[in-house]
């Protein structure tokens, strides 16, 4: 037994040694993993190295003026406003069905812990997983070319997102009023509307408010696709390799999005 | 308050004629809108004359069953897209100590000039979709993964720079002014009071954003910048959708493994 001081520091210190030993180790095989997959992925060290001298004078010439008469035209204004509604009724329609599913997948909540949980989380996992341009992509395939891929896409998108946080949030409101609920001897959806609604409610419309920010973002490029949108325009123009109305769209986007985060900044910071 | 008429009857301001006027009004303009926006997008907006029957449908849905024997030749891409991601984290983070230097209110040299600059470079990034970036990478660096790694590098760059900004604009004084008091100068009190306090945060929004960049990896190779994008692009266009749905199955299991990983990463991080 170390019962005095020397010996305490000794173990202390061979602890420590060990411990860095360990966090050296780590590092030391990330190093080596991350150079083995320079060579795995072939990435051609030259080019990395020349991109800047390639990307003056490509932004100088090819992109700098950006057209901003084509990006005003009212056709491509128009698709810009589609964009916009495609965002707000897919998070719209998303959310509608995601309060439901959050419910049912939060632990502490749910009505049913051998059927609905699973259910909801299962749901809930896979919209999360699938990537919302390659949704779209198979929703054009599915149904049709246009936004209705795009609004159901984002559909899922946000089913995936809001459904995640808010189950989340869910599971760490306070169990009191709940229970008193229970006791009461009412049914889950009394419970759900009386007893969790309200203390959710704060918390769950902040989450709405950032996921249709997030969804805008995600609109902007389906076009892409083809599931309607700005997206689309972006597309011909880079086809054509048309890079200066190409820019004019992207700054246009640029623009639309960083307005829309203010706002949901300004609406979040309004409900708190 | 107005007047009670039974004095005994206690009242919910919420329930005030006015309020519930006011409320309800604001129910039937969001109602009035979404109604709009609907009718705009997904009834005129929409070729229905295009969109299949319930049976062609569902018989497109079932050819995107995925094809398990396309699995083996997806699984170097797949790997191709976990090293982008990974990739694209590593540059993200080590560019994001001198944008969130200047980003951070405390740290930054100087308000007037330097403020805004980092203030810029994370809108920019957190605004832009990866895709546009990938777009512009693969203009100047041509086709490959390289230019998928500096599109997700430049599109975490934002979040992670912001987070930690936001984190070295909150970290505790105390410390600092301890060392400062030793006669350490800017170095010594960035280095042992700032960064201690911060790191952990660091590290946990790194692996959050890797667990991003896994999902954006997977679609940036529908616009040439490798991984497993491309291949589902291909597929897609030559009507495989077999070999399509493979292609997303193969997704899908990336992003739910990787989630669960940097879960599990982070929740040790966190307990210590």
């Amino acid at each position: 037994m170390a019962d005095n001081t020397a010996d305490l520091h000794k173990i202390y210190l061979s602890g420590r040694r060990a411990a860095r030993l360990v966090k050296y180790g780590a590092g030391l095989a990330l190093l080596v993993f991350g150079f083995w997959t320079v060579s795995f992925l072939e990435i051609p060290m030259d080019r990395l190295f020349g991109l800047f001298g390639r990307l003056g004078p490509m932004l100088a010439n090819r992109i700098f003026p950006p057209d901003l008469a084509y990006a005003t035209d009212w056709k491509v204004l128009l698709s810009l406003v589609e964009t916009i509604e495609m965002s707000i009724l897919g998070a719209f329609f998303g959310t509608v069905i995601a309060i439901p599913l959050a419910w049912w997948a939060a632990w502490n909540i749910t009505p049913n812990r051998t059927i609905l949980y699973p259910f909801a989380r299962a749901v809930i996992v896979l919209c999360r997983s699938v990537p919302a341009l390659i949704l779209g992509f198979l929703l054009v395939a599915i149904f049709v070319f246009g936004p209705f891929a795009g609004v159901l896409a984002l559909t899922i998108g946000t089913i995936g997102f809001t459904g995640k946080l808010m189950a989340e949030q869910a599971e760490t409101i306070d169990m009191g009023p709940v229970e008193a609920m229970r006791a009461t001897g009412a049914g889950p959806l009394k419970v759900f509307i009386f007893g969790i609604w309200p203390q959710v409610k704060p918390a769950w419309s902040g989450i709405i408010i950032y996921n249709w920010d997030a969804r805008l973002r995600g609109s902007t490029i389906l076009g892409f696709v083809g599931a309607g949108g700005i997206g689309l325009h972006l597309r011909l123009q880079i086809s054509q390799l048309e890079y200066h109305a190409a820019m004019g769209i992207i700054i246009l986007v640029v623009v639309l999005v960083i307005f829309s985060e203010a706002m949901s900044h300004f609406l979040r910071e309004r409900l708190r | 308050m107005m007047p009670a008429a039974n004095p005994t009857l206690i009242q919910n301001p919420l329930r005030q004629p006015a309020d519930l006027l006011r409320r309800y009004t604001i129910y039937a303009v969001i109602v009035a809108v979404i109604l709009a926006m609907s009718v705009h997008l997904l009834v005129y907006g929409t070729d229905w004359s295009r969109m299949g029957s319930p049976s062609e449908i569902a018989e497109t849905a079932i050819s995107l069953l995925p094809n398990l024997n396309f699995i083996p030749k997806i699984v170097s891409p797949l790997l191709d897209t976990a090293l982008m991601a990974f990739w694209g984290t590593l540059l993200a983070v080590v560019m994001s100590v001198p944008v969130s230097y200047l980003a951070a209110a405390t740290t930054t040299p100087s308000m007037i000039f330097t403020f805004p600059i980092g203030r810029g470079l994370i809108v920019l990034s957190r605004s832009t979709h990866e895709i546009i970036f990938a777009l512009i990478f693969v203009a100047t660096l041509g086709l490959g993964p390289l230019p998928g790694i500096l599109a997700l590098a430049c599109r975490s760059v934002g979040f992670m720079s912001k987070t930690t900004a936001e984190a070295m604009e909150n970290v505790d004084r105390g410390p600092i002014e301890a060392i400062a008091a030793t006669g350490a100068g800017p170095t010594a009190r960035f280095l042992f009071g700032v960064v201690p306090q911060v790191f952990p945060m660091f590290l946990g929004n790194a692996i959050f954003a890797f667990d991003a960049n896994v999902r954006r990896a997977a679609i940036l190779g529908m616009v040439g910048a490798g991984g497993i994008g491309l291949h589902f692009s291909e597929q897609m266009k030559s009507y495989n959708y077999g070999n399509a749905g493979a292609c997303v199955l193969a997704v899908v299991i990336l992003v739910v493994v990787g989630e669960i990983v940097s879960n599990r990463i982070r929740t040790k991080l966190i307990s210590g």
